[in-house]
């Protein structure tokens, strides 16, 4: 009303509380947005049946060909049944931010009074939502086939930390490379070679024994199969800091590349 | 068209266009043309498949390398515990598996399509009805047949032989292309009916669940004995115990006749769906 004397523009805001942009109520906000998602569109089914798929898919075909080695594949195999829904983390957060990156939800962001690290953070939390829940659900499954915490309390925590842990860091660096490629489909693809690659030249389907000599060095030394390693002795006897440091040199060291290129690859502006 | 030579004075009314050739009418039902047409789409596909490097590495490089990785990690282990060389499971069963895949992305495809106007743009074209569903299978039988032969490729690097000659062994390759017509009439019927994001998550499972539970990646009886039915009898097993049947060692007639009751009974069920599918996509289509 007080707007029509005098006509300035500047009144036409007048009765609007001044704005306090704040990082984190945005952060929450555009976290809660995207776990919404997840929670209504089924991702999170997803997320909790796809464990269950390589819970059983691995275990029940593979158990009798590993009793030949003398094997129980039910504490065996579970590291990898981790990671492999860890990867799944990763690659959905990838799709989400090529997507983002895709549809200009980032360029808008960034004309906005948002904090520089909010959307790649909230895109962050809310994989680590997703990935608490396929932790569960695969330790759920897990305990249907036998597969159990004998370490005791600590050791099962740090296994679930440690989990997480990798899940997250492979998720950063998805992310740096979805916003950078903005392209949902190639992603997907170029994602799942190395997935495939590492995954199954690793210790966490067969012992080092049951591959060709000539493999074994990789086999042995890739981070896969030494995130294996640390995740069994948690699981079974409790894990000595000869076994673990190696895997732990790896988390470090890929943190250390991955969060620079992601959050270079998140506010550089294009 | 070259036939027509055009006289010094017209240039002038034509404004330097040749006049277009007469063509006789034809009718867009006519079995000829269906023919015709379907191998005009089936090319279609095919060029822009060949021209798209995404597809390239889905249909070649991944089955490569997924019959590379299952026989240097599990190969040997599986050996050792059956007794048989576990490749002649790897490489039918890796075909069947590129075959699937290949098919969701073709459906992919067919929505983008859709998605477009190309169906409807298609649809108002004096073109044969069934000529884009026809020409799709072709070219995903076409597609199948080349996975199937890089799969065969690298299988025989990694010592895959055929033991019973020529025949046995075009027959076997057969197979696949015949497990794909049927899978992909399926997905199509599927994919008119459903959005994209949930079909590729709902087929994904449930092609991963068929990898894991059949026969070629071991044997029957190393299953837990309440799941030895199912999975002996699920189309991929049928599938590859006929394939191994005719290239190794192992029964062929049970099989085979089973294989081909999974593809006819697949095509009976989807068939009807698939097309009114496809016809309500090209009529309702952007």
């Amino acid at each position: 009303m007080t707007a029509v004397d005098n006509g300035s523009a500047a009144d036409l805001f007048a009765g609007v509380p001044p704005a306090r942009p704040h990082s984190f109520a945005q952060w929450r906000a555009l976290t809660g947005r995207i776990v919404w998602v997840m929670a209504t569109k089924g991702e999170l089914v997803v997320a909790v049946i796809v464990p269950l798929v390589f819970t059983l898919g691995f275990y029940l075909p593979l158990k009798y060909v590993m009793q030949f080695k003398g094997i129980h594949y039910e504490q065996f195999v579970m590291p990898i049944i981790v990671l492999q829904t860890m990867s799944f983390t990763m690659m959905s957060n990838a799709q989400l931010a090529a997507f983002e990156a895709m549809t200009g939800l980032n360029t808008r962001m960034q004309t906005m009074p948002i904090g520089r690290m909010v959307p790649l953070v909230s895109r962050q939390s809310a994989g680590f939502v997703r990935s608490v829940v396929s932790l569960i659900a695969a330790l759920a499954w897990g305990h249907m086939i036998g597969f159990r915490f004998v370490a005791g309390w600590g050791q099962a925590v740090l296994f679930c930390a440690f989990s997480l842990a990798v899940g997250t860091v492979l998720a950063i660096g998805a992310d740096g490379l979805g916003s950078l490629t903005k392209s949902p489909e190639s992603l997907s693809q170029a994602l799942t070679l190395p997935t495939l690659i590492f995954g199954m030249l690793s210790c966490g389907f067969v012992p080092e024994s049951g591959f060709p000599a000539w493999v074994r060095p990789f086999v042995r030394n890739q981070p896969i199969s030494q995130f294996s390693f640390a995740l069994r002795d948690m699981a079974d006897h409790g894990v000595t800091w000869q076994v673990f440091w190696v895997p732990l040199v790896w988390l470090i060291g890929a943190a250390v590349v991955f969060t620079p290129f992601a959050v270079w690859a998140s506010v550089r502006r294009s | 068209m070259s036939t027509t030579t055009v006289p010094a004075a017209e240039p002038d009314s034509w404004a330097g266009h040749q006049p277009l050739p007469t063509v006789a009418p034809r009718s867009e039902r006519a079995l000829g043309i269906w023919v015709q047409q379907s191998l005009i789409q089936c090319k279609r596909l095919l060029i822009g498949w060949m021209r798209d490097p995404s597809t390239t590495i889905q249909t070649l490089v991944f089955p490569a390398a997924t019959l590379i990785m299952f026989r240097i990690v599990l190969g040997d282990s599986i050996q050792l515990a059956t007794g048989r060389p576990a490749i002649y499971g790897f490489v039918p069963m890796v075909m069947l598996v590129a075959a699937m895949s290949g098919s969701i992305v073709s459906a992919l495809g067919f929505k983008v399509e859709k998605m477009t106007g190309l169906l409807g743009r298609f649809h108002t074209m004096p073109i044969h009805r069934a000529a884009g569903l026809t020409g799709r299978l072709l070219a995903e039988a076409v597609r199948v047949l080349i996975t199937s032969l890089f799969v065969l490729a690298v299988g025989v690097c990694l010592g895959f032989r055929f033991w019973y000659g020529f025949p046995a062994a075009v027959a076997m390759m057969a197979i696949p292309i015949l497990f794909a017509v049927g899978f992909a009439v399926m997905v199509t019927a599927l994919a008119t009916l459903t959005e994209g994001v949930m079909l590729v998550s709902i087929i994904g499972i449930v092609q991963t669940l068929l990898m894991f539970f059949n026969s070629g990646f071991v044997p029957v009886y190393a299953y837990p004995t309440w799941l030895q039915a199912t999975v002996q009898n699920q189309p991929m097993s049928t599938a590859i115990d006929a394939m191994r049947g005719l290239s190794y060692d192992g029964p062929i007639a049970t099989p085979l006749w089973k294989t081909v009751a999974w593809t006819v009974g697949m095509i009976v069920v989807f068939a009807y769906p698939a097309v009114r599918g496809y016809r309500r996509a090209a009529e309702t289509g952007a």
